[in-house]
């Protein structure tokens, strides 16, 4: 465990720092905890026992699986406990702040490009390089879109301009190194 | 002992060509460069370049992987002194007093230790990679089910409880590793396991789409999500290492190197521990204790050293044991495995030279970054200024090939999506993805040995708590958990002061 003292102090705040989470999200987390853990076990003694293969019944498949539901139902309630103890349910969960709502924005854009270009553009006859210049094209101007800076979100022909040349150079550049150079298939 | 001189002798001498070099130089300009862009991890970096590498012969292949990883964690130290902010978790450490010497202006100072300090340490980890991968080795033939069972165990509860502040979700993020590796058909009988009738999930979750799920995916949305920039040092001095500083310091990185190649011998133990553990010690034997977190050069010295020494320590167990140290190192695993070389106990009777092959590989990635952190430092510097949202995409790209590399399967690139996603979304919830990677790893390994080791003692569980090595490892796995227990903690803390107390005591009365 980091001991405090030796900890970087000053550090800017950022998404990688660790906040103390708060008691009601414990809970809530362990609740999901015990009920994937009760899922898994459940799961793990309807486990076919391959009886009629006559194996070593210490062998069934659903041995570690079993196991692994209870210790998750274990610590997901020692989790539950442990948030109760914190107040988990005397406090509720901070409002969300300005920031907050708007990294929840970013990352909903984020995961709705991501997705659209592996599950939609990828692999459905698109060539690779094509499925990616539009990918990249697109992730640059729509966050440039959501930046904070004005000057930014002014998307002109010179932006586009440039986020196009950089979704081709990037797209073509990775496409060549990976498929002609050292032969790795594309999707 | 003059076969294996004779052996190491030979692997150094085929490395000696020039296709070899550029690739080593190549993985290490990469590594650095991924270690530089905070937040891209050297997981990362060694899944993607699996991917890249994966019609190259096995040896370029793991050399590349290896300069990558050392070039990673080197690069990671550059974020650390320049933007307080680790380029990858282990170089953490290296924030304080990096960043406080790049502020009072020493900036190129700083970088000069850090790339002198990792040389020799790495050099240290290559040396005790050289004693002690083929001793351990022998040792672990004599390892069976239970000894395995414990030891998969140790690294998952060993990870779970030292990465991040809270062992309990830790060891729940070690928990869903082991269960996500149980999807798909199970070693013993080819029964399928939590697969719903879909037939994907028959292979399941392959582990290079899961990493490169959590720590690619989740790296670019959780950057994507952050509307801030950042701001970074100013580097106005030298970067030339100080070989003066360390024969100054020539213990801080003696004992640093060797500390770090013990914490990763550990399984599960990260780099971050190696870095830590170092920077402790070095404060306590320090004679200016309070100089640290302020600008020491003790301070920087060890964290760097003990970094850096581990990879070679993550390397041993898995070499010889087959149970990786750390996340990237399980990777390395992985790529091994991919290229034929099966990792293990077994390793040192069917592929002997290869353990003489990564000693090498170790000592020209070492080379590699010493030559980068000489040249190289400026002008690797200016990535950081590519923005954000045009790397993260580019970054996404590279993370969908390295799904669908490996098997050309389309379901790869979409598990990707999915632990990606979830690993976003527990990342924000405060859990480490680096017990996740282990409980994936060592999975199959526990499922097997727990098996075949109740089948071998005929459904007792005796065996397991009294074979001497297997007990040894569960006494500490056991006491390890319990000592979260906070009464347990309260106990053996008592039980420690008291016999610290009664051994003082025994010693202020002879006095």
């Amino acid at each position: 465990m980091a001991d405090p003292a030796l900890t970087p102090q000053a550090a800017p705040a950022d998404p990688h720092d660790h906040q103390e989470s708060a008691p009601r999200a414990d809970l809530k987390d362990a609740v999901g905890w015990l009920v994937l853990g009760i899922v898994t076990l459940v799961g793990s003694l309807r486990m076919d026992r391959l009886e009629s293969q006559n194996i070593n019944p210490y062998t069934v498949p659903g041995l570690l699986p079993g196991l692994l539901g209870l210790a998750m139902i274990l610590l997901g309630a020692v989790m539950g406990l442990r948030s109760w103890q914190r107040g988990a349910l005397t406090q509720g969960l901070p409002a969300p702040t300005a920031d907050e709502r708007e990294q929840r924005k970013r990352v909903l854009l984020a995961i709705a490009l991501c997705c659209g270009y592996a599950v939609v553009l990828v692999g459905h006859g698109l060539p690779f390089w094509l499925a990616s210049t539009l990918y990249v094209t697109a992730s640059i101007l729509l966050f440039q879109r959501l930046s904070r800076d004005e000057q930014e979100r002014r998307i002109g022909t010179r932006p586009a301009v440039k986020a196009l040349v950089i979704g081709v150079l990037s797209s073509v550049i990775i496409w060549i190194v990976f498929e002609r150079i050292f032969l790795v298939r594309m999707p | 002992m003059l076969q294996g001189i004779q052996d190491l002798g030979a692997a150094y001498w085929s490395f000696m060509n020039p296709m070899t070099l550029l690739y080593g130089l190549g993985g290490a300009f990469v590594g650095i460069v991924m270690g530089i862009l905070p937040g891209l991890s050297a997981t990362l970096c060694i899944a993607l370049l699996t991917t890249l590498t994966i019609k190259l012969q096995a040896n370029d292949a793991i050399l590349v992987l290896i300069c990558s990883y050392v070039g990673a964690l080197y690069g990671g130290s550059r974020t650390a002194i320049l933007l307080n902010i680790p380029g990858t978790a282990a170089n953490a450490a290296s924030c304080a007093d990096g960043y406080a010497l790049a502020l009072q202006g020493q900036a190129g100072r700083a970088i000069g230790i850090a790339t002198s300090g990792a040389f020799v340490s790495t050099l240290i980890g290559v040396v005790c990679l050289a004693l002690f991968t083929p001793l351990l080795a022998e040792v672990a033939l004599q390892f069976g089910a239970f000894e395995f069972f414990w030891l998969s165990l140790f690294g998952v509860t060993m990870s779970g409880s030292i990465v991040g502040g809270d062992a309990l979700k830790g060891w729940l993020m070690g928990l869903l590793g082991l269960l996500v590796a149980q999807i798909g058909q199970e070693s013993l009988y080819a029964y399928n396991r939590f697969t719903f009738d879909w037939d994907e999930l028959a292979g399941g979750i392959s582990l290079i789409p899961a990493l490169v799920g959590a720590f690619g995916l989740a790296e670019v949305l959780t950057t994507l999500s952050d509307p801030i920039e950042r701001k970074i040092a100013d580097l106005k001095d030298s970067v030339l290492p100080r070989w003066k500083e360390i024969i100054q310091y020539k213990w801080t990185v003696f004992r640093s190197g060797i500390i770090g190649v013990l914490t990763g011998l550990m399984p599960g133990v990260g780099e971050d521990a190696g870095a830590w553990m170092s920077y402790a010690a070095a404060k306590g034997l320090s004679k200016e204790p309070e100089m640290f977190g302020k600008g020491s050069i003790d301070g920087l010295m060890a964290a760097e050293t003990g970094d850096m020494s581990s990879i070679p320590g993550h390397i041993i167990p898995s070499l010889a044991l087959g149970i990786p140290g750390s996340a990237p190192s399980a990777v390395l695993m992985a790529a091994m495995i991919i290229h034929g070389v099966q990792p293990g106990p077994m390793l040192m009777i069917q592929n002997p030279h290869f353990i003489y092959h990564v000693v090498a590989m170790t000592t020209l990635a070492s080379i590699a970054i010493l030559l980068f952190g000489l040249f190289g430092v400026r002008p690797l510097l200016q990535v950081l200024r590519v923005r954000r949202h045009i790397l993260m995409p580019i970054v996404f790209l590279l993370c969908t090939i390295g799904a669908f590399a490996t098997a050309s399967r389309l379901f790869d690139v979409y598990a990707m999506l999915a632990i990606g996603i979830g690993a976003y979304l527990l990342r924000r919830r405060g859990y480490e993805m680096a017990p996740f990677v282990l409980g994936l790893v060592l999975g199959p390994l526990l499922d097997k040995s727990l098996r075949r080791g109740l089948v071998l003692s005929d459904g007792s569980l005796l065996p397991f708590f009294t074979r001497p090595i297997a007990m040894a490892f569960a006494v500490v796995t056991i006491f390890t958990i319990l000592m979260y227990v906070p009464a347990f903690n309260k106990g053996v803390k008592r039980a420690v002061g008291a016999a610290g107390g009664a051994v003082r005591g025994l010693f202020v009365r002879r006095a």
